[in-house]
């Protein structure tokens, strides 16, 4: 009896063996179902997936819609947050015919070195004016195709060129506390003000921490060179978590980095000593990996950085319901000298996977996503009702109950979105439409966006400073070296060492080509 | 006998062989058939993730890309290797990195073997169990919560630690900005961890010793220690050679889970707690560049291989009985 159960048992095994390994021959059928069953579409996305039933919910009535339309359905397949960077491209790596959209950017998910390795599909006009028409008109009416073409003068993903966005970082900060400490309505308007806000709330709230860090607050260093420089940031080229490379107004045409000249470093890692000194974050903040945002609306943190749209978005309502009176205010980096760029144009862009079996149909999905109104809506915000409501001012609000932190919707569609179908929230910042006014009066276009980078010859390099930047940025960051001068010189020498001078000359040249 | 008398005698006692090789190599393969079915998950295992992906090192001499895959990406040399160079990092990290396997080997060898012994000489049953299921537990617990249990032990602001000391009256200490503590306390760790893993290796090989012995020992009046000493110790060299082979040949890799939660990215501890692995980590993980990567492991690899012939160079040289090959 027992011989027989093991002997079925090794038949399952070594059939499930096999199975398993016979699974990676079998290929996606490349047959349109044109009027047959809807073909399911997966788009890539960036994000944790959602556990509370909304997104479900939401494609299920999105997908009729879609089978109404193109006889095509959508499905969400999720890169966590966990080592995203990491997951994000083992994804593309492993040419996964499952997936046929894919967000992308090009500066911050690899746009163009994805495309320059082959895994997006080229798109072609004709392909982009039959299967994408509105999204074709809107992005060749404004002229951005040219910021997605390789040299080949393919276009490999369309760019979301037609959404407002600041990403421009900065402080968040309680304007009841600035008050107290003595700034006029709570306004700080100076990076080294700080100082004297983050020393008044170490001095008067003993259970908050000035400035709580959770890891790598090198944000510091990069707010106040941007405060204190003329100088621009090549987007496209990262070291390791870094951006090392930059050009200055005075000179546009030639690449330099704050990391390796001026003086600028040094203030700024002079600055975080004595904030360090006082006790702005934890002693241990590299270490501490717990929610500093939370521990802000708890009351526990006198300050928080991230971007503008975060500010307006999220902090200012649940900041001032958590904290009520706590009059969140925002200090964006480059207030001072106005040296502020707008974002690059793909922040956020869609491309098609060139292991997609359906192409042409994973593009008419996207232009309904971004062009369809009530698509658009449910895809951004929901169910109408459950998710949203409009208001009687056609502001978009939220049901009654409905707490952001549990019921959110998470589909992440940040590849797509169109200021003309954007709604403004209820819980938008008052002053949302000041703070894009004071950004849109100094803030300049990106210079850079065409600018195609031969990472090709320079990764070794990258990797190689990245590691020297990794060793010293976050001690700069959070003021730990007793002697910050000397430690600037070591990193100097040791990123030269690196073959800091090669990549930029490297990076030169391709600036020279591109602007002649 | 003459060359040509001899051929026919050869050829008929040639013609028999293969005839009877192939009857008694089925028959071994029938009579242990059940073995070898057991054996075929883990034959499997080593196929699927270890043999089949060898090829795959390739990549680390090529500047890859999707289209033209693997084997028709660009032949690139050794460039994927250079930024380990020109990060000046190298030698502290191939240092650090064998230190401290040297000192998980030794010292977790030594543990595990003591702990084996005094299991051994326990009478009670189940104080035994027990014992050895308490020991067993840190080996199944993860090292990301090893690693808040850590923090919160050590963290200057309000870590247990520091909270005992001040209650003392003491300064609290900056554990996290001291990385001449940290060597200690990665090794007390991952002792603690693995500890109990190895004490059931060496318990398993104890328990298989030929109890004739010791009552053979027992009869001579052999005293506990002696029977350890002249005994037990003698009978685990085998299998404490097999591992420190095995060891060895992982001499290169860190135990990357313990050492990127205990110390993360606290660049100011790197000095003393940055291995391969994390610092390889850290410096290709946002760079999209898997070339690299595979450049380190290959380094790696090539490394402990090196090791591990060296060492069963040596040990057969020594005892022929104990190598591996």
């Amino acid at each position: 009896m027992a011989r027989k159960y093991i002997k079925a048992g090794a038949a399952l095994l070594a059939l499930g063996l096999s199975a398993t390994a016979l699974a990676g021959c079998t290929g996606a059928s490349d047959e349109e179902t044109e009027g047959g069953d809807p073909t399911e579409i997966t788009m890539l996305v960036l994000g944790d997936k959602p556990t509370n039933g909304r997104l479900e919910a939401m494609l299920d009535k999105l997908n009729e819609r879609l089978v109404d339309q193109v006889n095509a359905k959508l499905d969400l397949f999720y890169v966590e947050w966990a080592d995203w960077q990491t997951q994000y491209n083992l994804q593309l790596l492993s040419g996964d015919d499952n997936v046929d959209l894919i967000t992308t950017a090009t500066d911050w998910l690899f746009a163009w070195e994805n495309a320059e390795k082959g895994a997006f599909l080229p798109l072609s006009e004709e392909m982009l004016q039959e299967h994408a028409p509105k999204t074709w008109a809107q992005v060749d009416g404004d002229g951005d195709w040219d910021l997605t073409k390789l040299d080949d003068g393919q276009i490999y993903f369309i760019p979301e060129d037609n959404f407002t966005q600041y990403t421009n970082h900065g402080f968040f900060y309680r304007g009841d506390w600035a008050t107290e400490a003595g700034f006029e309505n709570g306004d700080i308007t100076k990076f080294e003000d700080f100082t004297k806000y983050f020393q008044w709330v170490k001095d008067n709230k003993p259970d908050a921490y000035p400035w709580d860090v959770a890891g790598d607050p090198s944000a510091d260093l990069t707010g106040y060179l941007q405060g204190h420089t003329d100088g621009q940031t090549i987007q496209q080229v990262s070291a390791g978590n870094y951006y090392p490379f930059q050009t200055t107004a005075a000179d546009p045409n030639t690449v330099t980095s704050w990391y390796m000249e001026g003086d600028e470093l040094l203030a700024a890692a002079e600055l975080a000593k004595q904030w360090n000194d006082i006790g702005v974050w934890r002693e241990d903040a590299l270490n501490y990996d717990g929610d500093t945002r939370e521990e802000l609306y708890a009351g526990l943190s006198g300050a928080d950085q991230h971007h503008t749209q975060t500010f307006i978005g999220q902090i200012y309502d649940n900041l001032s319901k958590k904290q009520p009176g706590s009059d969140p205010k925002f200090f964006y980096w480059g207030q001072e000298n106005g040296n502020v760029f707008k974002d690059i144009k793909t922040h956020g862009a869609m491309a098609v996977s060139a292991y997609s079996a359906h192409p042409e149909k994973a593009l008419e999905v996207y232009d309904l996503l971004r062009n369809d109104e009530e698509s658009y809506r449910l895809i951004n915000y929901g169910i109408e009702g459950t998710d949203y409501i409009i208001t009687d001012d056609g502001k978009l609000g939220f049901p009654e109950g409905y707490d952001s932190s549990t019921d959110s919707l998470g589909s992440n569609f940040w590849a797509g979105r169109m200021d003309e179908l954007e709604l403004d929230r209820v819980t938008d910042a008052p002053n949302k439409a000041e703070i894009y006014a004071g950004l849109d009066a100094v803030a300049e276009d990106y210079p850079y966006s065409t600018l195609l980078i031969n990472k090709d010859a320079i990764d070794p390099t990258l990797a190689a400073m990245s590691g020297v930047f990794s060793q010293y940025i976050p001690q700069l960051a959070q003021g730990k070296f007793d002697d910050p001068a000397a430690a600037i010189a070591e990193m100097r020498q040791a990123l030269k060492d690196a073959g800091y001078e090669d990549a930029r000359a490297s990076i030169q040249a391709d600036l020279d080509a591109w602007s002649n | 006998m003459s060359l040509k008398e001899a051929a026919p005698q050869r050829r008929s006692s040639k013609e028999e062989e293969p005839q009877q090789r192939r009857i008694s190599l089925w028959r071994r393969f029938t009579s242990s058939r059940m073995l070898l079915l057991m054996c075929l998950p883990a034959i499997a295992f080593f196929v699927i993730f270890n043999y089949a992906p060898m090829p795959g090192i390739w990549i680390a001499f090529t500047n890859f890309n999707y289209r033209d895959g693997i084997f028709g990406s660009p032949f690139v040399g050794f460039k994927n290797f250079e930024f380990l160079i020109k990060s000046g990092q190298l030698w502290l990290l191939t240092r650090n990195t064998v230190l401290y396997n040297l000192a998980f080997i030794v010292l977790g060898n030594i543990l595990a073997i003591t702990f084996a012994v005094m299991l051994n000489e326990i009478r009670l049953k189940y104080f035994k169990k027990i014992t050895q299921s308490i020991m067993f537990l840190p080996y199944f617990i993860s090292v990301v919560l090893v690693g808040v249990i850590a923090f919160n032990l050590l963290n200057y602001d309000n870590g247990a630690l520091n909270g005992i000391i001040e209650g003392a009256g003491g300064e609290p200490i900056k554990v996290y900005s001291t990385p001449g503590a940290w060597p200690g306390i990665i090794t007390l760790t991952h002792l603690w961890q693995s500890t109990g893993y190895g004490t059931i290796v060496y318990f398993a090989a104890i328990m298989g010793i030929d109890r004739v012995l010791f009552e053979a020992a027992a009869i001579d009046g052999a005293t506990a220690w002696q029977r350890i000493r002249y005994v037990i110790l003698p009978s685990l060299k085998p299998i404490f050679v097999i591992l420190l082979l095995f060891a060895l040949g992982g001499i290169m890799h860190g135990n990357f889970g313990l050492f990127w939660n205990l110390v993360g990215n606290n660049a100011a501890l790197f000095q003393t707690t940055d291995i391969i692995e994390t610092s390889v980590y850290r410096m290709v993980m946002s760079q999209n560049n898997f070339t690299t990567s595979t450049a380190v492991g290959l380094y790696q690899s090539i490394f402990g291989f090196a090791i591990v012939i060296t060492a069963n160079w040596i040990v057969r040289r020594m005892n022929p009985d104990y190598a591996l090959f």
